[in-house]
């Protein structure tokens, strides 16, 4: 028997020798996880995305001597130093170099003051690449809608496409959900398709991904996916009419999240825009309450919709919620934030929705009151 | 194959039990004198697979059940010579291996394919695993007798895999997408990411194995064997697990000599 105990002890012996969990390695990630200037310029808290920090401000604020502070992964290092003055007149780039020096990612960051552009042609494109991949930034992902803002800063329209790249990254840039299309109105259009993310996609629980566009950020939140949409920004006046013109095609095959069909359904879109309050608790809305939060204002919402391959022109005037009112001074003082919002599935948040479905959208105008402020 | 694997194992029991309530008969009784020897034996596997040495990138492991893993083994020994101490020996054995682990990763890289898609990044977060495979499994042995009661050996096997399921689920972490400084996609309030690698499975495995035998009455042994593969559990061509993993099993049980 006393062999059979020194056998196992042997056994025992040869795993703890080669098996020992072996010292942590140094971080190797770099992220702004928070970041700090003197609060009382800001109408935001600010936004963090993974290359980009925007500071919403008060119109008015010397812009040429800011000091941001970032707070980093542990061990991260920043460049400029957390704290350096800069003119942040126009976007600064800062370098985060991971704790174990390996990995460097760049960040914008960016002052914007509130009101965005309000005409939307979709004929400019940027594309999402990434810097630290095997292409060295070359490789064009995806396609992200560009607006140059009056005052020289960008706005750039959010969409799902970065959840799509999860399961898709050699897709073409066409083949994402949300992208641009040649046939439009005038010229280049929004092209927003309801996409199958295959067997992948049904692994992370998201049988499709509809194409959406929203002016706002998109923050995965696998949890919740409607909470991934955060939409909105600030804006100075009041919103009247959203303009613009759609064709619309419904997929065949209408799926549930469980990526059965559900006989007899079809697929229908959704164009809306919303003007809510931003307090210290909402300091956005998403799709989970985008149009039900008790902060909205007023509300346009398409009601009439169809199935057309013709452009079809769209006029939503605002309405007012009941019993809520426009305050001056709040709107003055940047309280208020807007966003329009376009999904080819009219609950591809929640992965209900037909594969195919496509809605483009070309020449949309937010028209709002001048000279309240 | 569960269940045509159990078949095969009552068969085998048996079998075993029908021929030791009869008298050891002429045969064997000569065939013992000539070397030969033979046995049945039973047993459970304990043991998992793992990388040598432990990847820097796990941080803990939380849980492991090595879970009940049969064998049932047919041995034919010939000893050699006239003082019967060498001896070589073989057969067959039908055997499952297997084990459930949870453990904690940091900045884990994978890469995981599907037809026209594929997930690549670094993981830091949980992973669960749960793996099973039966085989078919022939040593070839060499043989050494301590004393009356005591046998010892080794030598080395091949194994090929009948079935098998390799798979488990991630949560509890994120992936940072294509590079650790990625798009950060976060995985929390019980949301899992599940995988399955069962078709990525090697179905030809080699090893090497030492034993020892311990004879408790005249027809009984007690048996232990360690068995150390050299292969990866996996196909050389599947790159989503980026260590290799071995299977290292202890093999205790029983065994009826004839």
């Amino acid at each position: 028997m006393r062999l059979k105990k020194n056998l196992l002890l042997l056994f025992l012996g040869a795993c703890c020798l080669s098996s020992c969990i072996r010292q942590e390695a140094l971080n190797s990630e770099t992220d702004i996880t928070a970041c700090k200037i003197s609060s009382d310029i800001l109408l935001r808290d600010p936004v963090i995305t993974n290359n980009k920090v925007t500071l919403y401000v008060n119109d008015g604020v010397d812009l040429s001597n800011l000091s941001p502070q970032f707070t980093l992964t542990d061990g991260a290092t920043i460049s400029p130093a957390s704290g350096t003055a800069l003119n942040f007149s126009t976007p600064q780039n800062y370098t985060v170099t991971s704790q174990d020096g390996k990995w460097k990612k760049q960040y914008t960051v960016e002052c914007t003051f509130a009101n965005p552009v309000t005409e939307y042609h979709f004929e400019d494109v940027k594309y999402f690449t990434d810097p630290s991949d095997n292409s060295g930034g070359k490789k064009q992902y995806y396609q992200i809608f560009n607006n140059l803002a009056f005052d020289g800063s960008s706005f750039e329209w959010g969409s799902g496409n970065g959840g799509f790249m999860i399961t898709h990254s050699d897709a073409a840039t066409t083949d994402y959900p949300t992208c641009q299309d040649d046939n439009g109105y005038i010229g280049k259009c929004a092209k927003l398709t309801t996409c199958s993310t295959g067997q992948l996609g049904a692994m992370f629980g998201a049988p499709i991904a509809a194409g959406n566009l929203f002016i706002g950020t998109f923050q995965i939140d696998l949890t919740d996916m409607a909470k991934s949409t955060h939409f909105g920004v600030p804006f100075h006046s009041v919103p009247k009419e959203l303009v613009g013109y759609y064709t619309y095609k419904v997929g065949d095959k209408y799926t549930d999240k469980s990526n059965n069909e559900v006989v007899g359904k079809k697929d229908n879109f959704d164009l809306y825009a919303i003007f809510y309050e931003v307090t210290s608790d909402v300091q956005y809305l998403d799709g989970t309450n985008s149009l039900t939060s008790d902060n909205i204002v007023s509300i346009a919402r398409i009601t009439d919709k169809k199935e057309t391959d013709t452009w079809t022109r769209f006029v939503i005037p605002f309405q007012m919620r009941s019993g809520k009112t426009i305050d001056p001074v709040k709107l003055k003082n940047g309280q208020y934030n807007i966003s329009i919002i376009m999904s080819s599935s009219i609950d591809g948040a929640t992965f209900n929705g037909a594969v195919g479905s496509t809605l483009r959208v070309d020449e949309v105008q937010l028209f709002y009151e001048s000279g309240n402020n | 194959m569960k269940k045509i694997i159990l078949s095969i194992f009552s068969i085998m029991f048996c079998s075993t039990a029908m021929v030791a309530q009869n008298d050891r008969n002429e045969t064997l009784i000569n065939a013992e004198k000539n070397g030969w020897e033979y046995e049945m034996k039973a047993g459970i596997n304990i043991g998992g697979a793992s990388p040598l040495p432990l990847p820097v990138e796990i941080r803990s492991i939380g849980s492991y059940k090595p879970r009940f893993n049969g064998s049932l083994e047919g041995t034919v020994t010939r000893w050699l010579g006239d003082k019967k101490i060498w001896g070589v020996s073989t057969g067959i054995r039908l055997e499952v291996k297997g084990m459930h682990t949870g453990a904690t990763v940091k900045n884990y890289s994978t890469e995981i394919v599907d037809i026209d898609s594929k997930v690549a990044g670094y993981w830091t977060g949980y992973v669960n695993t749960k793996y099973s495979s039966s085989f078919l499994t022939v040593p070839v042995m060499a043989n050494y007798r301590l004393d009356k009661r005591w046998k010892l050996r080794a030598g080395l096997f091949a194994s090929y895999r009948l079935d098998g399921d390799f798979s488990g689920y991630v949560t509890n972490g994120y992936l940072r997408q294509g590079t650790p400084v990625g798009e950060k996609i976060e995985f929390k309030d019980g949301k899992q990411g599940t995988y399955d690698f069962s078709d990525n499975l090697r179905k030809l495995h080699t090893g090497a194995q030492i034993g020892a035998s311990w004879q408790a009455f005249n027809h009984f042994n007690l048996n232990a064997d360690l068995t150390w593969g050299f292969n990866d559990l996996f196909k050389s061509s599947f790159k989503t697990v980026t260590f290799n993993m071995y299977p290292i099993y202890l093999n205790i049980g029983f065994g009826y000599k004839f």
